[in-house]
């Protein structure tokens, strides 16, 4: 098992590389492509020159390779990688360093990925475990049906739909009814509020693992499916042994296995989701710093956060590689 | 005992493994009977032909705007604006249907591409192994890492000051190349994965004992099997991309303005939503949701007639 | 003598019942046995037969709905199992009765190590504690002669062939000791030479601990090696029970007859296979009479019509549910 997490650890950390290498090279492309290279780091925003000369002794822009379009720019590279190592990211338009932003902002996302986790669990474990018990019924055809509609629902048309049309009028009534301050009112709040973190990312957490619940809803149905009858647990059982003995042991303990599997799968699209839901409801986080450093076109913010973030999500696919392997000793000899 | 090779023979001229016709007709058919199936089809193929015959709409040009006429409510039918006009007098019916164009358009390109690489690279990895096999499945691995969104966000930003011209494909290409690049690996794992399960068949060693070659072998035995998984993974996508657009199009790095897109209405309208002009936003989101939840419930029912292993 | 002819395990009259979207099934219909020490009962049967559904009735390992015991007894040393709660009929289960699988991959839980699964029960249910169990498990292992046992406790099931999975299943079901083991088709997963040895591992193991042994098979080569009696169900119904050298001798039923008749013989070259005509009835639709009656050469309007024959002692320990059963076993025939 040691040895499987060593290797894994480091097939980790050589994807890692070849991930920023691989961003690395289709934003070198995109700078040869654009013509203009510091420039394009600021869109329609006319730079000042600390900021533009800031930019260009960051990312080498005077370079000569980015004139030339094909090349690959390694040198840039070579220094961007040391920069990484030594946790610079970059800065922001306003000069603030990406680390520290990010420091700030992490703990909003990580709070939103809490309550996205726990209505996965709940949405995924109460709807399947019922689905998988009535199957055949006409609640399990209802709840597929409903997973069906879930996952058409784009997570920003979702949240539309929501600012527009529900939160301004619920969060109106709230107020009204429980005054300005309470529970209700900051729960309906259509934008985040740093005061009270936790209250005001409920509802965004929630919508977010709804669009994502559709895929846990249909995993714990089979799971619960092909454990319950499955051949090993009718042999448990004639040892004899309780039910909740066979159920922890058995049911459970071998259910886990796709769990973990569809958690690593699901993560980079929750990344997504989040940043989509971030941006929309305002919350300072990873996701909403994204969206707003893409609105405002500052673009060293944009490139050091997408590239945390891959550094985030191999770590995650580590994680779940490991826990994957410690629950299903099959694939642990390959 | 009959002579191996005879039977192999036979075996390929009753197209033995191919997915013969009574299986997709047999699909077909279940998916017929269905009333959602049908009413999501009746969604889309209309959404299509607004796209592919704008003209039929409407008479107005999208683009032709008059200030003076600007947020006028909707006037239905027999009214100068069916649908109104939005903040710089553009006439929103002639808007929508236009801006189904370019989404449906991208959408339409970007799976198309992304299908095409991604079954000739699953194709080639899976039949081939080795390195091939190796090149491939790790830059699948690579791609996988940074989602669609965030590659697409870093990539358009830095595009943003190009400009290609105003025709259909010039404002989509960018976001064609960028979610093109990022959304073929599915596919990918798909097809490798069903050949790694038909080459060692009996029926694909006896074709090659025969004497086939490697892209005969590829095409008529190999293929075929694959393509169940994907057919049934493309209308999904397609809601997707269309989704995705929109999005883009909100944070200004999709289709841009002056051109029109679903996505573009959708942000207008949504800053204009308070101001009393609803139909701005809801007209395009509607239009949006539609479309999506056609294509999402046709997939769906694809997935479950044609692969009953992802059932 | 008498000690000996003491039932260990009674089973009286079981009928059990599967509610099914197509209606209801009688899976097994008036089922009677009995097994005692050191002796192996056989029971012989097709697919769909209910021979396999009455030993999870037995165990009590059927899922109550759909299923549903409609009546009869199963005797543990006198008392009935099924008027116990679930709790108690689990209690005696595994400890005094136990079961050996069809099939050792499936029923052996991938994600634990085969000695964690061989003293599981020893565990939780005797609180033995982790390294006596280690010990346990290796006595096993060596009961069932597993190479290497020591090591081979901390392997995954998946890491065994075939046949030494099977020898770990069995190994898992003797762990508590039990007085009958009941083997649902130990063999039939695996190959010639392997089913040989499974079936000598099962028989020495009887012979020294003097268990009862039920053997559930198709196969008539594997029950004239290895069973004392034999019970043949058609159905859900026995058929015919008898010593096995009775069977063999000359069968008092016209379904064992063609069950014998249609064992491929390699002193009959060229010959035809012999097979016996149409298919085992449908369990929702029960032919009405005699079960077997559309397939059988014997038939007469009798037989076509309810009731069913009843079982009738031919002679001392001998039964038939035939209503001419005298005359089939008059016809010599069957196995020589």
């Amino acid at each position: 098992m040691g040895r499987y997490v060593m290797r894994r650890v480091l097939q980790g950390v050589f994807t890692l590389f070849l991930v920023i290498l691989l961003l690395h090279l289709l934003t070198t492309l995109a700078i040869q492509l654009n013509g203009n290279p510091a420039q394009a780091f600021f869109g329609d925003r006319p730079p000042s020159p600390s900021q533009l000369a800031a930019v260009e002794k960051r990312y080498a822009l005077d370079d000569p390779c980015y004139d030339q379009l094909g090349n690959p720019c390694l040198g840039p590279f070579v220094d961007r990688l040391a920069a990484y190592a030594s946790g610079d990211f970059g800065e922001s338009l306003r000069g603030r360093e990406v680390t520290d932003i990010v420091g700030t902002a992490a703990p909003n996302t990580l709070r939103l990925f809490a309550v996205v986790g726990v209505t996965w669990m709940l949405i995924g474990m109460t709807l399947g475990s019922i689905a998988a018990r009535r199957r055949g019924k006409p609640s399990d055809q209802g709840i597929r049906g409903l997973s069906v509609l879930i996952d058409a629902l784009p997570i920003f048309v979702l949240l539309l739909v929501y600012k527009y049309v529900f939160s301004v009028p619920l969060s109106k009534w709230a107020k009204e009814t429980f005054g300005s301050d309470s529970l209700p009112a900051l729960l309906f709040k259509p934008s985040f509020s740093a005061d009270h973190p936790w209250a005001t990312l409920i509802v965004p957490g929630i919508l977010l693992g709804l669009a994502g619940s559709a895929a846990f809803i249909r995993l714990v149905r089979a799971a619960q499916l092909e454990n319950y009858n499955a051949d090993h647990v009718r042999a448990a059982r004639s040892k004899g042994l309780s039910e909740r003995h066979v159920t922890v042991h058995h049911v459970v303990r071998n259910s886990s296995i796709p769990v973990a599997t569809a958690v690593g799968i699901i993560f980079t699209e929750a990344l997504a989701g989040a940043v989509i839901t971030e941006g929309m409801m305002n919350i300072y986080g990873m996701g909403g710093v994204l969206w707003r450093a893409v609105q405002d076109s500052d673009v060293s913010v944009v490139i050091g956060i997408v590239t945390l973030l891959a550094v985030v999500t191999v770590a995650v696919m580590i994680v779940v590689d490991v826990v994957y392997a410690a629950l299903d000793p099959r694939i642990r000899y390959d | 005992m009959t002579d191996p090779s005879v039977s192999a023979l036979m075996a390929e001229e009753t197209e033995g493994g191919v997915p013969n016709r009574s299986f997709w007709s047999d699909a077909f058919r279940t998916l017929r009977r269905r009333p959602s199936v049908i009413g999501a089809t009746v969604v889309a193929v209309f959404f299509l032909v607004v796209a592919l015959f704008p003209w039929l709409f409407t008479d107005k040009d999208p683009q032709r705007c008059d200030i003076a006429d600007s947020r006028i409510p909707p006037q239905w039918l027999g009214g100068e604006h069916p649908f109104g006009t939005n903040v710089h007098g553009c006439d929103v019916l002639a808007e929508l249907v236009y801006g189904s164009r370019p989404s449906l358009l991208l959408a339409f390109i970007v799976v198309g591409a992304s299908v095409l690489i991604g079954v000739t690279l699953g194709t080639l990895a899976g039949y081939y192994l080795g390195i091939v096999d190796a090149i491939v499945s790790r830059t699948v691995e690579v791609f996988l890492v940074i989602p669609l969104l965030l590659a697409a966000l870093l990539l358009l930003s830095l595009f943003r000051t190009v400009d290609l011209g105003d025709g259909l494909l010039a404002t989509i290409i960018q976001p064609a190349i960028v979610l093109t690049l990022f959304g073929w690996m599915g596919y990918t794992r798909y097809v490798r994965a069903s050949v790694l399960e038909t080459k060692n068949l009996d029926y694909v060693t006896a074709a090659r004992v025969l004497g086939a070659s490697d892209l005969r072998i590829m095409f008529r035995h190999v293929l075929p099997n694959a393509i169940g998984t994907v057919t049934a993974l493309v209308p999904t996508a397609i809601a997707a991309v269309i989704g995705t657009e929109a999005v883009l199009a909100f944070l200004g790095i999709g289709v841009r303005p002056p051109a029109v897109s679903w996505g573009i209405m959708i942000t207008e309208g949504s800053e204009w939503f308070t101001g009393g002009s609803q139909y701005l936003l809801l007209f395009p989101l509607g239009c949006l949701l539609a479309t999506v939840l056609a294509f999402v419930v046709i997939g769906d029912n694809l997935r479950d007639a044609l692969d009953p292993k992802l059932r | 003598m008498t000690e000996q002819n003491i039932p260990l395990l009674e089973v009286e009259d079981l009928a059990v019942e599967f509610a099914t979207p197509d209606g209801v099934v009688r899976a097994v219909d008036g089922l009677s046995y009995s097994v005692t020490a050191g002796r192996t009962l056989a029971i012989v049967g097709e697919s769909g037969s209910g021979k396999s559904v009455s030993s999870l009735a037995v165990m009590g390992l059927l899922q109550i709905p759909p299923a549903r015991i409609v009546r009869g007894a199963v005797r543990f040393k006198g008392e009935d199992l099924l008027t116990l709660s679930p709790k108690e009929h689990r209690a005696v289960c595994g400890a005094h009765i136990a079961m050996v699988f069809q099939d050792a991959l499936t029923a052996l839980n991938p994600v634990h190590t085969v000695g964690w699964q061989l003293t599981e029960a020893l565990r939780a249910r005797r609180k033995m504690s982790r390294r006596e169990a280690a010990g346990r498990a290796v006595e096993l292992l060596d009961m069932v002669k597993v190479p290497n046992a020591k090591e081979r406790i901390k392997d995954y099931p998946h890491q065994f062939s075939g046949g030494m999975r099977q020898r770990v299943m069995i190994a898992s079901a003797l762990a508590m000791d039990p007085e009958v083991l009941i083997a649902d088709e130990p063999t039939t997963a695996l190959d010639v030479t392997v089913q040989a040895q499974i079936m000598t591992l099962l028989s020495e193991i009887q012979a020294e601990r003097d268990m009862g042994l039920i053997l559930i098979t198709h196969d008539m080569g594997v029950v004239a090696n290895v069973a004392d009696d034999v019970t043949v169900m058609y159905a859900g119904r026995a058929v015919e029970q008898a010593s096995v050298f009775d069977v063999f001798a000359s069968a008092a039923h016209p379904y064992t007859r063609a069950l014998l008749r249609s064992i491929p013989r390699l002193d009959q070259k060229g010959a035809g296979l012999e097979v016996i005509p149409g298919r085992p009835p449908d369990p929702t639709s029960v032919p009405a009479g005699c079960p077997f009656h559309p397939r059988c050469g014997y038939a007469e309007d009798v037989c076509r019509s309810d009731p069913p024959p009843p079982q009738h002692t031919l002679l001392y320990d001998r039964r038939s549910a035939c209503h001419f059963a005298e005359r089939v076993v008059q016809e010599r025939g069957g196995v020589r």
